[in-house]
């Protein structure tokens, strides 16, 4: 009881404060002043991951901490390391949302509620070991996101926006239960150790084999068992697909992020992919990793993912190239972030043993995921806060058009959104170069050279589009006439931005060290890539 | 005939499954929508607990009943996502007073 309650702790923190922050909401007199409560929850909660990070260090450790929890979630280094995002990104845009809803005259303190709980739906998610936990933590921190969507109550895009998400969203979330509904029929088990055990054993249905034909009778239900496995395993990859917003389920991924106030879309962008990368590599390597096992499903879903990675990369760079709004693009450039993120992912199964003796190179994948994971987090929050900070009430910046001239009229404000676009844009010396170097570094590894030349040429393609915003500020006058952003005074803002660009500039000076960190992170892993490695 | 066995229980919920999946993609009332995706989540239900039922004892003797307890926890989840679901819908209403998701067309690509 009292491990469980020490593991917990970075979600109860969330959960306690989100019931709390509600009461406060419900009883104080006047609205807001919530953001800096929510933003210390959550590093409140980032800090406890810190905290457990030595606690995740052995394989005891590990086997405490699972029999704590029954095999629900798992409490390793990779949870905890999603954990740290999750809660740098909720807590940062929870500071950009005090001054953004402010400003925009959308200050209620349901916000700050929205985003504590679906922070610890996105901690549930990343941590679940069992297909119910995934279902849980999934809906937990889609339904608080659907409704962030929504908060502009009187605006129509925001409405329309939530809809198409709530509607898809849902959609995939039935797919997903399909497939975890067949996968349980099929093995008997929910947990996701347990079905790896069941399908790396034959099948054997007790007494069958002895009777007459019981052999022929026993190879056709294998035969269905291994399909209709097939078939659940298709069916969770489409829902945690949707969640990422690869290509072909990316269709809400524009409109939502357009229509949420944005520093809803900021959240989004950043922890619900945090969330649902880490269920994928906990339900795709963890239970269907296995190379050797008797039904060998490795052999299909990388393939498959190595096709939404390509198709992902390659439909939201080519239509984030043709957006007028800067929303927009950064909307579509992150379904192009995603395909990226997935090339590494294609790559996670691999059991071989990297020249240097440094673990697997599946394992350097998966370190490669967490790493751009982390890395986005930082840069999205800062491309999305200098955005927000770039505009004020009437006068928001949205279009490429409305930031004309920007960097004349306000320097310090173009600076600040050139500084983060740039590293979106994966510019050395920025991290945003390093995360792309070690997933192309990781696709070489594993000989997927097709990959790595796609990925190097999405990324060339990637960064006409980001410079298309600094040229916009840089060297174009807005026509006469025209609106044109003026920036809001916001210290907050500055000082989330500042914060930010500190991580940065830290993270990309020392990549090997925050790449070390995501290698632990993954070497000490309760099932996924500790069991790959050990061939 | 025999008496009716697990398979009758799975195809009829692959049969339903599929009815809301395609009326989930043909039909462009949102309210519909909603509707095709409940008889989605039900069609899983039915699955869970039809394959819990015909479930092998463990060596023990004892059923394991966590396809019953999935059931349980996808009926609950489905409650809340209805309401925030018609949330939305009803919020759309008011701005827009459409309820076609054809009708939600402000935003293009």
């Amino acid at each position: 009881m009292k491990d469980m309650l020490l593991y917990l702790l970075p979600i109860v923190i969330l959960a306690v404060g989100g019931f709390s922050l509600m009461l406060v909401d419900a009883f104080q007199k006047e609205e807001g002043g919530l953001a800096i409560p929510t933003a210390m929850l959550h590093f409140a909660s980032g800090a406890a991951c810190l905290a457990l990070w030595n606690y995740a260090g052995s394989p005891a450790d590990l086997a405490r901490a699972a029999s704590a929890f029954n095999g629900w979630l798992a409490f390793d280094r990779t949870t905890l390391f999603l954990d740290l995002i999750i809660a740098l990104g909720g807590g940062l845009a929870s500071l950009l949302a005090g001054s953004y809803l402010n400003e925009h005259k959308l200050e209620r303190g349901e916000f700050y509620t929205l985003i504590t709980f679906a922070s610890a739906g996105c901690m549930m998610l990343a941590g679940a070991t069992d297909l119910i936990m995934v279902f849980i933590g999934l809906e937990t921190m889609s339904l608080g996101v659907y409704a962030m969507t929504a908060f502009r109550r009187t605006n129509a895009r925001s409405q329309e926006g939530a809809l198409k998400y709530f509607l898809l969203g849902s959609f995939a979330a039935a797919l997903l239960l399909y497939g975890s509904a067949l996968l349980y029929g099929m093995t008997g088990h929910t947990d996701l150790a347990g079905i790896r055990a069941a399908l790396a054993a034959p099948l054997d249905v007790p007494g069958l084999a002895a009777q007459e034909g019981g052999a022929l009778a026993l190879s056709v239900q294998q035969t269905v068992r291994d399909r209709v496995v097939i078939l659940a395993m298709v069916l969770v990859i489409a829902g945690l697909a949707f969640k990422i917003g690869a290509v072909p389920f990316h269709m809400w991924v524009p409109d939502a992020y357009e229509g949420a106030p944005t520093p809803a879309t900021a959240y989004m962008a950043v922890t619900v992919k945090a969330a649902a990368f880490g269920a994928m590599l906990r339900v795709l390597v963890g239970v269907f990793g296995d190379t050797t096992g008797a039904a060998s499903l490795a052999g299909g879903w990388p393939g498959l993912l190595a096709w939404l990675a390509v198709a992902s990369m390659v439909i939201g760079n080519l239509v984030a190239l043709s957006q007028s709004s800067i929303k927009r693009m950064l909307a579509y450039s992150s379904i192009a972030h995603g395909g990226y993120i997935l090339a590494a992912f294609v790559v996670t199964p691999r059991a071989e043993l990297l020249p240097g003796g440094e673990g697997t190179v599946g394992q350097s994948a998966a370190a490669s995921v967490l790493f751009y994971l982390l890395a986005y987090a930082v840069s999205n929050i800062g491309a999305f806060g200098a955005l927000m900070l770039a505009g004020s009430r009437g006068k928001e910046a949205v279009s490429y058009d409305d930031v004309a001239g920007l960097g004349k009229r306000h320097p310090a404000v173009a600076l600040a959104l050139s500084f983060f676009i740039l590293s979106l844009a994966g510019i050395p010396p920025m991290v945003g170069f390093f995360a792309k170097y070690n997933v192309i570094r990781s696709a070489l590894e594993a000989n997927y050279t097709w990959l790595a030349i796609a990925l190097m040429v999405n990324s060339a393609i990637g960064v006409y589009y980001y410079l298309r915003v600094l040229v916009k500020m840089y060297m174009h006058d807005p026509a006469p006439g025209a609106t044109r952003a003026e920036p809001m005074v916001s210290p907050g803002i500055w000082l989330t931005l500042i914060f930010t660009a500190v991580l940065v500039l830290v993270m990309g000076a020392m990549p090997q060290t925050f790449f070390g960190y995501a290698l632990e992170a993954v070497k000490l892993a309760v099932a996924p890539v500790a069991a790959a490695a050990t061939p | 005939m025999g008496s009716i066995q697990l398979t009758h229980y799975l195809v009829l919920s692959a049969v339903l499954f599929s009815v809301g999946a395609v009326g989930f993609l043909v039909r462009r009332n949102s309210l519909v929508a909603l509707m095709c995706i409940e008889l989605m989540l039900n069609a899983v239900n039915l699955t869970l607990v039809a394959f819990n039922r015909w479930m092998p004892a463990n060596p023990g003797g004892a059923v394991a009943h966590h396809g019953q307890v999935f059931a349980f926890f996808v009926i609950a989840v489905a409650a809340a996502e209805a309401a925030v679901g018609l949330a939305i819908v009803l919020s759309l209403y008011r701005v827009r007073k459409v309820v076609r998701t054809d009708d939600a067309n402000l935003m293009k690509e």
